[in-house]
């Protein structure tokens, strides 16, 4: 059995309610404005492995409550974008949505994180019509959204795995290496915007 | 170069500024110390010549105040006396040469001619202004955030940082920043002006760049 028991279709259900929604906005966009609001996009739910070890880890009971209320990364979707004013857009869009209600947000772009990550995070509150772990119908379920440019995904894979790998002869020198280019690539993603910017003044 | 020459004996200050301009240097002239402050304030100057004995203020004075205004534009004296304690107080209180009176004008032009080249291979690396910190080395730019730069925005930043709160032109940043770059044009100087707004403003810093495309920027708090 799930640690996500009865509720795991719902999941299921939401994940793919809003990877197609999102999909529709940036078709929509791209209609209107001849370019993507995002890059691509990737959804997944937790896996019943991992969502059991960030319990324990956090010294959590491992049930269902841990898993949908406590934590809130149950659903989580990354949406890459190719400028760092379309995460904004995208951001903004999201808020608009009535069924949506913003939790929190961490903007690690504008507050770039020691190590050098960049990337804007929050947690949404949906309501949908099924039942919560509270017994609430309409049911409230928590939504994690990454949002980042293609750059600032690359290096976050980059790093992900240093972290995983413990048998890094220079640790100190990789880390201040992937800080300086994670320094680079904001200024690059920096200039793109800004180029883009000046082209669409001119016109 | 942009040298100033603060100097009262008009007819010296005259023999000089023609003799700069026929090798090729841009020679703003004024009669006083007064004079020389507000004009050492308001434009970027390579050299600034600077006799001791003024009317209003001295140079050893206008020296002074340039100096606490964190001024660090390379200033030679010139003195009337040849007495050792003259010069002495002048090099104390942040003159970088001195020339006794009467001089020879070629003397005068092959200090600064020396002084172009070294100005060509020296480099600060660390530079502070405001929540800015920029290492021109690391070509690093920290303030809330940090963030790599272009040679190009290095080469520009350091030039506005060194001359801030003073409106520079389009020209002037051309014959600095892209002195060896015929192509260079104030389209370009737009551009880099763009990146470095938005980079400042990404790592959080409050400084900002001021000026339209094609006029002057001033870097300003």
């Amino acid at each position: 059995m799930s640690i996500y028991g009865k509720y795991e279709p719902t999941l299921e259900r939401i994940l793919n309610e809003l990877l197609t929604r999102l999909e529709n906005l940036n078709s929509d966009y791209q209609a209107r404005n001849g370019q993507n609001l995002f890059e691509h996009l990737n959804g997944r739910i937790k896996t019943n492995a991992s969502m059991v070890e960030k319990c324990q880890r956090k010294n959590l009971p491992v049930n269902v409550n841990s898993a949908l209320r406590i934590n809130r990364d149950s659903i989580g979707i990354r949406i890459v974008c190719n400028f760092i004013d379309d995460i904004y857009t995208c951001i903004d869009l999201l808020e608009t949505m009535p069924d949506i209600t913003v939790v929190t947000k961490k903007d690690y772009i504008t507050n770039a994180k020691k190590n050098g990550y960049r990337s804007y995070h929050m947690i949404l509150d949906m309501t949908v019509p099924e039942v919560d772990v509270d017994g609430n119908q309409p049911g409230h379920y928590f939504v994690e959204i990454q949002l980042r440019t293609i750059a600032m995904d690359t290096w976050a894979s980059l790093e992900h795995e240093m972290k995983y790998k413990h048998d890094i002869k220079n640790p100190e020198l990789i880390s201040q290496e992937l800080k300086r280019v994670a320094d680079e690539l904001a200024s690059c993603d920096i200039s793109l915007q800004t180029i883009r910017q000046l082209i669409r003044e001119e016109n | 170069m942009r040298i100033l020459l603060a100097e009262d004996e008009p007819q010296l200050n005259r023999v000089v500024k023609v003799a700069l301009e026929s090798v090729g240097y841009q020679v703003d002239t004024v009669f006083d110390g007064e004079q020389a402050i507000s004009a050492a304030k308001s434009n970027p100057y390579d050299v600034i010549i600077l006799d001791i004995m003024m009317p209003v203020l001295d140079g050893i004075e206008v020296l002074k105040q340039i100096r606490a205004n964190g001024d660090k534009t390379y200033v030679m004296m010139l003195t009337a006396k040849a007495e050792i304690d003259d010069r002495v107080i002048g090099l104390e209180s942040g003159a970088d040469d001195y020339l006794t009176k009467p001089f020879s004008l070629k003397e005068l032009i092959a200090r600064l001619r020396s002084r172009e080249r070294r100005d060509a291979e020296y480099q600060v690396t660390e530079m502070d202004y405001s929540d800015l910190h920029l290492n021109t080395d690391q070509q690093e730019l920290v303030a809330h955030n940090s963030i790599r730069l272009a040679s190009k925005e290095v080469d520009l930043l350091s030039y506005l940082i060194l001359n801030s709160e003073k409106a520079i032109s389009n020209q002037e940043i051309l014959d600095h920043v892209w002195k060896d770059d015929p192509l260079a044009d104030s389209e370009l100087v737009w551009i880099y002006i763009s990146y470095l707004r938005q980079k400042m403003t990404s790592i959080g810093s409050k400084v900002k760049i001021i000026g339209e495309k094609n006029g002057e920027f001033v870097l300003t708090k």
